[in-house]
């Protein structure tokens, strides 16, 4: 039987030990890593945040928030995939906790871009189509449809993200798709009809 | 539960999921598409959220990652010594309320006996040559008036001491 190896005393109290700052477990990955991590994620993650809420500057806030807790997380996920997803999940609950909280009762304190979202210029961009519809959804099912259809995140990963029971994604999913494909049609419709 | 389902929905996902619609969609499935509501809004929907994707990517402000790596550093240096700093603050509380115990049990022993305990030390001390009540007034050993001055040198030690550990917690 192999003696085991005495434990050094700076793997138990690294930093104390060397009289410096003590600090948590080591971070999820280094600076460099991040960075790459970073690049290839925050666009993405970005996009969610300001469509589903429909805030650019909450968006920034938001996906700050989400990757500062990543990387504090005590049990990060391995990989990029799972770190990813778990990114997404980070963000849909600041989100959600955003939603929680008393929203602005004054009209200046709401963000200019849900007006011009609503003001129905001759934007043909897809925020001119989608931003008034998306407006009209509950927030959860926003979340759901851009984890879906913009993301094509699979309903267990959605599951994973939201925190909702799996099986009842597809159900939530295909109402919430009927009301937003109707909203799209009816403002299809009366685009048309606009001289 | 599954309502309304569509035979061709699975395969739709697919193609869409692949980028293969419309090009390399089979015509039958085109023309279910066109006829079926569930699948019009399946191609509808995701058509809308993908090209909105690729746009909100176009104008997102992906910020830099150097200053959110130094910000989780800090946050996570601050919660480590937050985590070290808590036992400390319990021993001190501990400390102090041990302090806190045996100081009033004393009070109130002395308020009881009064100062017996200096006339026992002088029965002994005359041996020695020293005469201890030159030291302090007679009130002192009068268990009426001692408790006036014990009192008052309690509590300067109990201010001194909550001011020391006050002093020692600052970060």
């Amino acid at each position: 039987m192999r003696k085991p190896k005495p434990m050094p005393l700076e793997s138990v109290f690294p930093k104390l030990v060397a009289g410096d700052t003590p600090v948590a477990a080591e971070p999820l990955m280094d600076n460099e890593a991040f960075a790459g991590f970073h690049e290839r994620s925050a666009r993405a993650l970005w996009s969610y945040l300001a469509r589903t809420s429909g805030d650019p500057a909450l968006a920034d806030d938001l996906m700050q928030e989400s990757y500062v807790r990543l990387l504090c997380a005590a049990h990060p996920p391995d990989g990029e995939v799972a770190g990813r997803r778990y990114l997404f999940r980070i963000a849909t609950n600041l989100l959600r906790d955003h939603w929680r909280r008393p929203q602005p009762s004054s009209i200046d304190e709401l963000p200019e871009e849900l007006f011009i979202a609503t003001a129905g210029t001759a934007q043909a961009d897809s925020q001119a189509v989608l931003g008034p519809a998306l407006i009209l959804m509950r927030p959860r099912d926003r979340q759901l449809l851009w984890l879906a259809y913009a993301e094509g995140y699979s309903h267990r990963e959605i599951a994973e993200i939201t925190g909702l029971a799996s099986a009842s994604i597809r159900l939530l999913l295909f109402r919430a798709r009927r009301k937003i494909a109707a909203l799209l049609r009816d403002q299809d419709s009366e685009t048309r009809r606009k001289p | 539960m599954n309502p309304g389902a569509c035979s061709r929905e699975k395969e739709l996902t697919q193609l869409l999921a692949r980028g293969q619609w419309p090009e390399a969609t089979p015509l039958d499935l085109r023309n279910h598409v066109s006829a079926c509501r569930r699948c019009g809004d399946l191609v509808l929907v995701t058509e809308t959220f993908r090209r909105a994707r690729i746009e909100a990517i176009g104008s997102a402000r992906p910020g830099s990652p150097g200053a959110l790596w130094w910000r989780a550093q800090l946050r996570r240096r601050t919660a480590a010594v937050e985590r070290v700093g808590k036992p400390i603050l319990g021993a001190q509380i501990f400390a102090l309320s041990i302090n806190l115990i045996l100081m009033v049990g004393l009070v109130a022993s002395q308020a009881r006996h009064g100062l017996g305990w200096l006339t026992r030390m002088e029965a002994l001390l005359p041996a020695a040559g020293m005469h201890l009540e030159r030291l302090w007034p007679a009130a002192l050993l009068n268990p009426g008036w001692g408790i006036l001055v014990i009192v008052p040198a309690i509590a300067t030690l109990a201010l001194l001491g909550g001011a020391v550990v006050y002093f020692s917690s600052e970060r």
